[in-house]
Formats: C-alpha cells, sequence, structure tokens
C-alpha cells in the first residue's frame, strides 16, 4: 500500500504505448505513453488543448482511439466490450466543476444514484457514505440540492460519487480547477487517506504547474505530446540551471537587456527571475551582473528552480529542436506616458446581491496608475462581479467606486472610453482576420478615422502580432488569440485595464508572453492593470493582491508582505524528505504538529519554532525508526497564505 | 438486465424532471397548451361573417331577400350604408368581410319577369374563407331564387305551395354526413391535435433529456461505470414514455370534455395504440439525441423530424388521399399517418382492431425499428 512505486515489483495498473487520438482532421494526443504503478498519484499536467482528457478518457474505456495501445489491469482496451471488463474496478470524473453531478438531487440523493448504478449493496452504502460524507465535511448539507453548493463542495461531493463503488483505480479530469485553496487542499488530503487506507491508484490531471509536486510521477504534455516524464525532481534534474531572484532599477530596462540573453526572464512584483539553463548557481550571478553594468542591482541571490522554469526551458528546446525560430522578442514602444501615480481605481464598500446571495460583500481597495493589481480567489468568489461593477457594465447593490476619475455609476459611457476590458469569455470574431478584429473594436471605441492606422499599428507591435495580422482567428492558437483580445482592449489608447482571467488555460510560455507585455503596459506607460486569476503562480507577479473568498475580501497587500504576515503569525514551512514518507506521516500527526500535508513523497507542515522543531522531528522519526532524509524550510506560497486566511476567517466567524 | 440499476436510472431521471420547473411544464403544461391553441386556433368552420348592405331599392323584396342572410347562423349583419362607397373603408379595416349590394329597381325588375343582379363583394385574403362564404351566399340566393319560381308556379299553375316547389325543384338531394353529423372541424381536430402534440412534444423532452446530460458531461458517468446500453435506454426513457402516457389521457379528455368530440370506439383499444404511438415518438426523440451534442441542436432537429411530417404528411390538413402519389408516398413513411387514422377512426368512427390493426401494426414497426436503432448506434466509447 503506497509502497514507493520505483521498486515495486508488481506490474503496472496503467500501461499506454504511442495513444494517437484524432477528431477528424484535428490530432488532439500525438504518440503518448505512460505507466502508472498500483499505489501512486501519477499527474498529467499541461494547459488547454494538451490532450490531457483524451488520454483519461480512452483509460477509462469511455474514448475510442486511433492508435497505439492502452492497457489497464492486464486488459487492453481495445474494444467498447473490453473496455466494460475493466469499468468496476474504475472510477473517473470528467472534467468541469460538478457538472456530471445532478443539479436536482440533493447530495445524498446522488451519492445513492452513483451507488445503485454501480451495484453497492444498501449496507455497505450507508457506511461508506458515512464515512466519505464526514471525510469532505459534506454530512451536514445531506438534503442540500446539488445545485447550491459552493464550487468546492461540488468537486468533493463528485469525488464521493467517483469513490462510492471503491474502485481500484480512480481518473480524475482536472478536480482542482478553479476550486478555492482550502477545498484544493481538502481534496488532496482525501487522496493521500485513500492512497494510504485502500492503495487506490490515481490518475489526476492539472493546468497548474504548481501542483506537480504533489505527484509520485507525472508526464508534461503541450500540443497533444508528452514532453517530460517522471518523478518531479527527475523532471527538474532534466534541466540544470541556475535561477537567480534580484532586484534592479530600472526595472524595464533590466528585464529587456537580460531577455535578449536570456529568454526566460521575467519580472515578478518589483523584482526580476532569470533561469538560466546549463549555468551553473557559481557563475550564474556574475554573468547577469554583467549584462546589467550601469544598472542599479540589489538583493541578486540564487534559488531553486521549479517545475515551470524546467517546463518552459523544455518548450524552447523542443521548438530550437524542431528548427522553429523563437517569438520575436517585443520592439516595445518607447513613447513615455506622463509619469502619473493618481488613483486609477477606487472600490469603497461594493455590494452586489443576486436575490438572497451577496455575491460581493463590502469590497473596498485602491489601485494607483502604474501598478498590476490582482483579485485571485476560486470560481464563484466575486471577482467578475466586482470587475463589471467597475467597468460600469453592472449597477452594484451598494457602494461606490470611482474608474479614471469618473464615479462609476453616473458615468457608465465615459468609464468605458477610459477603460479597456477583457472579458473572460472570448469576445473576439472567430471569422475575421488579427487585422479585421483590430480595426473593429477601435471603431467601436471611437478612433478616429486618421489616427486608426497609427493606433493599430502601436497595439500591434505591443502585443506582437505583426506575423499573425491578416490570418483568421479561429487558426490562431490560444495564447496568440488571448494577446490579440489584450490588443482590442487597448486600441483606443486606455488608461486603466481590466482583465479577467485572461491566461486561463493558455501555455506557460504564452502566459510569461502576455505577462511580459503587462509588465511593460505597467511600468513604461504606467496604465493601471487589474487582473483576476485562480493561477497562484500568476498571482506572484502582481504588485499588490487582494485575496477573495465568499465575495469578500480577505487579505490586501502585496504578495510578498502577505508572506512575511503568515510566517510572523502562523511559522515557516518546513518541507521534509523521509522514507517511507506515510509513516513519517503518521508520525508526525500523532506527535501533534499542525495539518502536515503530503506532496507526492515529501511532508509539508508549519513550524513555528522552526529550531526546536526541526530537532523535535529528527528525534521522533529515529525514534520510530524512519530514515530522515532532509529538512528545508521553505517560503510560503501564495496558497498557505490563502489557506490560513481563509481558515482564519472561519475561526473568527464561528467565534463571533 | 439489473432492474435495481433500471429502477435507479428511471427513479433519478423522474425526479429531475419534477424539480426542474422549465422541463416540469415542458412535460405537463406544454402539450395541453397546444391542444388549446390549435383546437381552436385550428377551427376550419366558417360561421358568424360579419356583412354590411347597401340597398338602393329598399322594397318589401329587397329586405326579403336581405332577410335570409340576416338570420342565417354563417352571417352577422353589421348595418346598411348608403352607398358602395362607403363600403371600402369597412373592408379595408376587416370590420366586414362581406357586403351585398341590392341595385335600385330590384323589385320592379324582378316583378317585371326580368334579371335582377345582385352584386357581392367578397374579401378575398384567406381562400379557404372566401371559398366558404360564396358557396354560402350561392346557396342563400338559389334558395330564394327556387322560392321566387315556386311562387310564380304556385300562382300561374294554380297548384298549392308544396306542389310548386317540388315541380321547381324535381330533384332534391338529400344529405346525411356519417361520423360527424354536424360537420364540426374540431371534432376532427381534436383526435388529430392528439396526433400532432403526441408526435411533437415526447421526442423534445426525450432529445433534451439525453442530450442535456451529453453535453453537461454527466453521460460520462454512465459510460464509465457498468451500465449496460439496455438498462440506461430503457431506465432513462421509462419516465418520459410514463409522461406521454400520462399525456394521453389528459389529451383525451381535453377532446371529449373540452371540444365535445364524441368517443365512439373501444378506451382499452386506443389507449393502447397511443401508448405504443408514444413509445414510437419517444424513440423518435433518441433517435435524434444520439446524433447531435447540444440542446439547441436537438431542439431544431426534433422541429424538423417531427413537426413537419406531423402537419403536412399526416392528413391533419391536408387529406392523404387527396396528395399527389409523392406526397401520398411520403406520408406512409411517417408514424403519424397511420395514428391519425386510428384516434379518428376511434372518436369518429367507432372502428376497432378489426379495422385497423394494420395501422396498429404499423406503428409498432416503427417503435421496433427506432429503437432497435438507437440501441445500434449508443455506445458507451464514442469516437468524439
Amino acid at each position: 500500500m503506497g509502497q514507493p512505486p520505483l521498486v515495486d515489483p508488481a506490474p503496472p495498473l496503467v500501461r499506454v504505448r504511442d495513444f494517437v487520438k484524432r477528431y477528424r482532421q484535428q490530432m488532439a494526443v500525438d504518440g503518448a505513453s505512460l505507466e502508472i504503478a498500483p499505489g501512486e498519484i501519477y499527474g498529467l499536467i499541461g494547459p488547454d488543448g494538451a490532450g490531457k482528457s483524451s488520454l483519461m478518457k480512452a483509460i477509462a474505456g469511455v474514448l475510442a482511439y486511433e492508435g497505439g495501445a492502452v492497457q489497464v489491469f492486464g486488459q487492453d482496451i481495445d474494444s467498447e466490450a473490453a473496455a466494460e471488463r475493466v469499468k468496476v474496478r474504475l472510477g473517473f470524473m470528467p472534467q468541469g466543476l460538478g457538472l456530471n453531478l445532478y443539479p436536482e438531487l440533493s447530495v445524498e440523493e446522488n451519492v445513492n444514484f452513483f451507488a445503485e448504478l454501480r451495484d453497492v449493496g444498501p449496507e455497505l452504502l450507508a457506511q461508506r457514505k458515512q464515512k466519505l460524507l464526514a471525510m469532505t465535511r459534506l454530512d451536514k448539507f445531506r438534503a442540500r440540492p446539488m445545485k447550491q453548493l459552493s464550487g468546492g463542495m461540488k468537486q468533493k461531493l463528485g469525488l464521493v460519487c467517483t469513490l462510492i463503488h471503491e474502485p481500484e483505480l480512480i481518473i480524475l479530469d482536472e478536480p482542482t480547477t478553479g476550486v478555492d485553496p482550502v477545498s484544493r487542499r481538502d481534496f488532496w488530503l482525501i487522496l493521500t487517506q485513500l492512497l494510504r487506507e485502500r492503495g487506490v491508484t490515481a490518475l489526476v490531471s492539472t493546468a497548474y504547474l504548481d501542483e506537480a509536486a504533489r505527484f509520485h510521477h507525472l508526464s508534461l504534455m503541450l500540443a497533444g505530446k508528452v514532453l517530460a516524464q517522471g518523478a518531479p525532481e527527475a523532471i527538474l534534474g532534466q534541466v540544470p540551471g541556475a535561477l537567480l531572484e534580484l532586484r534592479a532599477e530600472p526595472q524595464v530596462e533590466a528585464l529587456n537587456r537580460l531577455l535578449a540573453e536570456f529568454p526566460q526572464t521575467e519580472a515578478v512584483g518589483p523584482k526580476l527571475r532569470v533561469f538560466m539553463p546549463g549555468a551553473s548557481p557559481q557563475t550564474a550571478p556574475g554573468e547577469v551582473q554583467a549584462r546589467l553594468d550601469g544598472l542599479r542591482v540589489t538583493d541578486l541571490r540564487s534559488v531553486t528552480p521549479e517545475l515551470e522554469d524546467a517546463f518552459i526551458a523544455l518548450l524552447h528546446q523542443r521548438r530550437q529542436a524542431g528548427g522553429e525560430t523563437a517569438e520575436p522578442l517585443p520592439d516595445w514602444p518607447a513613447n513615455q506616458a506622463p509619469q502619473d501615480e493618481g488613483v486609477a481605481i477606487a472600490a469603497r464598500e461594493l455590494c452586489r446581491d443576486f436575490g438572497q446571495f451577496r455575491a460581493v460583500d463590502q469590497v473596498s481597495f485602491q489601485v494607483r496608475q502604474g501598478e498590476i493589481f490582482g483579485l485571485l480567489g476560486a470560481n464563484g468568489a466575486g471577482k467578475t462581479t466586482v470587475i463589471k461593477m467597475l467597468t460600469g457594465i453592472m449597477p452594484p447593490t451598494g457602494g461606490e467606486g470611482s474608474v479614471a476619475g469618473a464615479d462609476m455609476r453616473r458615468a457608465g459611457q465615459a468609464i468605458k472610453e477610459r477603460i479597456g476590458y477583457v472579458s473572460q469569455a472570448f469576445s473576439l470574431y472567430q471569422d475575421l482576420t488579427v487585422q479585421e478584429n483590430l480595426r473593429l473594436f477601435a471603431r467601436i471605441y471611437g478612433v478616429r478615422g486618421d489616427r486608426l492606422a497609427e493606433a493599430i499599428a502601436r497595439v500591434v507591435v505591443l502585443a506582437g502580432l505583426a506575423a499573425q495580422a491578416e490570418q483568421l482567428v479561429s487558426r490562431l492558437p490560444m495564447g496568440i488569440r488571448q494577446r490579440l483580445a489584450l490588443a482590442c482592449a487597448l486600441v483606443h489608447g486606455p488608461r486603466v485595464l481590466f482583465l479577467d482571467e485572461p491566461t486561463s488555460g493558455v501555455d506557460p510560455i504564452g502566459r510569461r508572453r502576455f505577462w511580459d507585455i503587462l509588465i511593460h503596459l505597467a511600468r513604461v506607460e504606467r496604465v493601471a492593470v487589474l487582473i483576476t486569476t485562480h493561477y497562484m503562480s500568476e498571482a506572484e507577479h502582481c504588485d499588490h493582491l487582494a485575496l477573495m473568498h465568499a465575495g469578500r475580501v480577505i487579505a490586501d497587500d502585496s504578495p510578498a508582505a502577505l508572506k512575511t504576515a503568515l510566517e510572523q503569525e502562523a511559522g515557516q514551512v518546513l518541507e521534509i524528505a523521509a522514507e517511507p514518507p506515510l509513516a513519517a506521516l503518521e508520525a508526525l500527526e500523532q506527535a501533534g504538529f499542525s495539518d502536515p500535508a503530503l506532496f507526492g513523497r515529501r511532508i509539508h507542515l508549519l513550524a513555528r519554532d522552526p529550531a526546536r522543531d526541526q530537532a523535535r522531528i529528527r528525534d521522533l522519526l529515529a525514534e520510530r525508526g524512519v530514515r530522515l532524509l532532509e529538512i528545508t524550510p521553505l517560503t510560503p506560497s501564495l496558497e498557505d497564505v490563502f489557506v490560513h486566511r481563509i481558515l482564519e476567517r472561519e475561526r473568527q466567524e464561528k467565534a463571533a | 438486465m439489473n432492474p435495481r440499476r433500471i429502477r435507479a436510472l428511471a427513479y433519478k431521471e423522474w425526479r429531475e424532471i419534477l424539480r426542474d420547473r422549465l422541463f416540469f411544464v415542458l412535460a405537463f403544461v406544454v402539450p395541453a397548451a397546444l391542444m388549446l391553441v390549435f383546437g381552436y386556433g385550428l377551427t376550419l368552420d366558417v360561421e358568424h361573417l360579419p356583412f354590411a348592405v347597401v340597398d338602393q331599392d329598399k322594397s318589401a323584396m329587397s329586405r326579403d331577400y336581405l332577410h335570409r342572410f340576416m338570420d342565417s347562423r354563417y352571417f352577422d349583419y353589421q348595418g346598411d350604408v348608403a352607398s358602395e362607397r362607403d363600403l371600402a373603408p369597412l373592408l379595408a379595416d376587416s370590420r366586414i368581410r362581406l357586403a351585398i349590394v341590392i341595385p335600385p329597381r330590384f323589385q320592379e325588375n324582378l316583378q317585371a319577369g326580368r334579371q335582377a343582379a345582385v352584386q357581392t363583394v367578397i374579401d378575398g385574403t384567406f381562400p379557404f374563407r372566401t371559398a366558404s362564404s360564396k358557396g354560402y351566399v350561392t346557396a342563400i340566393n338559389a334558395a330564394y331564387n327556387r322560392d321566387q319560381l315556386a311562387d310564380y308556379l304556385s300562382r300561374s299553375q294554380g297548384v298549392s305551395r308544396e306542389t310548386a316547389r317540388t315541380m321547381a325543384q324535381p330533384i332534391a338531394v338529400q344529405l346525411r354526413y356519417l361520423y360527424n353529423q354536424e360537420m364540426k372541424s374540431v371534432w376532427s381536430i381534436g383526435a388529430a391535435l392528439m396526433m400532432f402534440v403526441l408526435m411533437v412534444t415526447p421526442p423534445f423532452l426525450t432529445a433534451l433529456g439525453v442530450v442535456r446530460e451529453k453535453e453537461n458531461g454527466s453521460i460520462y458517468n454512465i459510460y464509465a461505470s457498468t451500465v449496460s446500453r439496455g438498462e440506461f435506454l430503457i431506465g432513462k426513457l421509462t419516465p418520459y414514455v410514463g409522461i406521454s402516457i400520462t399525456n394521453i389521457l389528459i389529451l383525451w379528455a381535453l377532446a371529449w370534455g373540452l371540444f365535445g368530440a364524441p368517443f365512439k370506439g373501444h378506451p382499452l383499444f386506443f389507449f393502447l395504440a397511443s401508448v405504443i404511438y408514444v413509445t414510437c415518438t419517444t424513440g423518435v426523440g433518441l433517435l435524434v439525441s444520439l446524433f447531435v451534442r447540444t440542446q439547441v441542436a436537438a431542439m431544431m432537429l426534433t422541429v424538423v423530424v417531427t413537426i413537419v411530417p406531423s402537419v403536412l404528411y399526416s392528413g391533419l390538413l391536408v387529406p392523404i388521399a387527396s396528395m399527389d402519389p409523392a406526397g401520398q408516398f411520403e406520408a406512409h413513411l411517417f408514424p403519424a399517418m397511420y395514428y391519425t387514422d386510428i384516434a379518428l377512426g376511434s372518436f369518429l368512427k367507432g372502428v376497432g382492431l378489426e379495422q385497423l390493426w394494420g395501422k396498429v401494426l404499423a406503428l409498432a414497426f416503427y417503435a421496433v425499428l427506432l429503437w432497435s436503432a438507437s440501441f445500434l448506434l449508443f455506445h458507451k466509447r464514442p469516437k468524439a
């Protein structure tokens, strides 16, 4: 049960060889192979359209495929009849939060239906239902119709329904996308528990690279191909290199100089982050210093690279090997906007009710010109509603706001001419070319005829769309479409930009290109940017963050300050590598450490007194005969911050 | 076949339908509403035609002539106007559909044995109604002529009026309408509408119910489980057939109670034939649902495959016998025609299985065909 898969002699539970899936002419998966050992959590990571869902459906036996072989429990899944034979031992949860559940049925009725579908007898059902609902903290809501559950609860109910027949292999398609961090953490906890208690094997897909550490093994997928495979550490090992963090003034100048040499340079808030594949941590700082001659460089330090860095490096390698030239570096227009530092967006106690339901509850914040402000939260937290109120699309129930100096309640039209808005739903015209879309939006926003060509040329350069100007939008990949959507929102030269989840489903390189543009807009053109996201890693790039949960802002500060505050309040995050990890986890739980959580084969916990706790952990594990490999103090992630804040808020509400 | 799983599927579906307000309305309110709307709207009887009169003679005979129109239940007298010129605005506003103009010296001409011309102006906007109006006018006019002739004969020949009448009209047509003695179109319409409503609503419900699961992904619960195809189809569709059976009873009651259509046939035979019919139309919806992915597409396709045959090729508006051979052939391809015969036969003619077994067999054949095709086309491991 949960033994290290690498030394486990058991044959793999799932074996996929040269898998090919096409939808008519469209290639979805092109030659993927993988093996899943019993008792492990296997991850498929990649952006939308990578082919994750097709592969998972084929393994679950609910999708026919065109080439290769899929073997599950030793059975070749090559026909409908063959697939039927293994379905008893399988559980499959399709993509989309709770979409496979029945909205009109209550929580309990949903569970009962799945149980009856799966021939679970009444006694077993009662027993398992009790346990699973308690585990997911849904037992208080048994009679509540599923449609009235929050996103996180729907996801957990979906999990319960998938598990009710105790499958040996569970296949979960993006179970954590758009879910609030606490529910996400609960989800991983439940999965880990199942792994421990019943040796369940899980195949889980995700679009979040920062979840990679949760898996024992994983495949990084992009555009139908597997880019890298193995344990998270092993993938990192495939791309040796140095990751440097530094501050430099002026930031944009430094960014542009570094980008010319190191394509994996990005601005993260006030800092710059440079990944240098192949470089050694000893010589890397010198190389960077040399490039930044004449600029003021401070806080230069070497940090551990993350999987996203490795993923992007692999992508670059793959593209170079394929003879593809990298996209040309942006040639930023050097016009200097007025140095305007005023408040661009101000929200004061904004509220919005939908019937009985309060979607946004007393939200206040300020965004200055030149600032990138992030609204971070799960689906349904109220982010989009806030944006709609500030852009004058939706009247608020209470409170007030001003954007670019205009009161949003009175000056709907005036506001719209001063702002750019990229909505969540894709709003471009697919059957028009890039140029035609830009021209249309310029006209809509009232750009004068004699200035049209100039305005379009400006945003084409800004968004790096010159090569695609005459192409139809429907033919463009997701990342470029999003840049076009951005260009359309910028064509009338707004001073304030609203972006509602602009990078959902975009691959990491595309996301970085997008952020390069945002950084330029904010730093050089002093545009105020308000962006919503549910990617924690993306939130790190913002200058200022507001964490939203259930309609409220529960924290509001810069990412660094949020993390510092967490360390002061709750302690340091320690990462413990020990063998066997499950025994270590049990020992730590019994010794009363606060919320130790399993991340793949490592354990994270919060230590109030790091020095003393480290010593305690060493003694404890030695006493239990668990081999301790290493304890590493980690900087907390924004997810840690978010989870802590939500739980704290819930505790306060309970006390009140 | 595992009855527990079928029951679970059927029970789940049933509760979903009951709790989803929109779906519930679609299931029980829409069929009855369709019946009412079409029943009153499709009445093909032409009665109470508003008309006006220009009497330029104002004699005893002209008044007598006009009274024959005023007293008829087919016409509603709206009043006299002074001149023909005044008729135009009335006709244009649809305040009258018909006008009768009696020329000057109408009585004088008739009494002198000369022909008198009565001008009748009819609104030709709706050809069907126009043709009926013309028929009524001609008939009333003919009756008046006959009476005039009889009067003349009785006076000149010195025979009684009765004899004179016989002499004036040696051959009398004796008309007797069978099955629908009062020629009320609502009687026939009531029965035909059962065909229409039961052709349209069950496929709609079924197609939406199945495609809804495809659209939101809950179909994967079925694909990924050990439920067999047959179990799924039976469990999923039983509630829809059940709803349609309830609707048979509701529509039956409406046709009989509200439209006053007599029911002369065998209730049990008609009920069972109707059950076969809705099983068949439910199968249409099922088949549609296998070809589309979205609810919008399901609705459009259902409209095309149900409304067209049930309106055009069922005998609802145009009798099959008066179609051209191609039309007749097409009519035989759709189940609607057979059920129209069964419904009309049961309501108005009082015939049963002995006369209608062929039609019932055709429906049963359809039901088996549609369900088998759906079973074969439904896959738990589709290509996309």
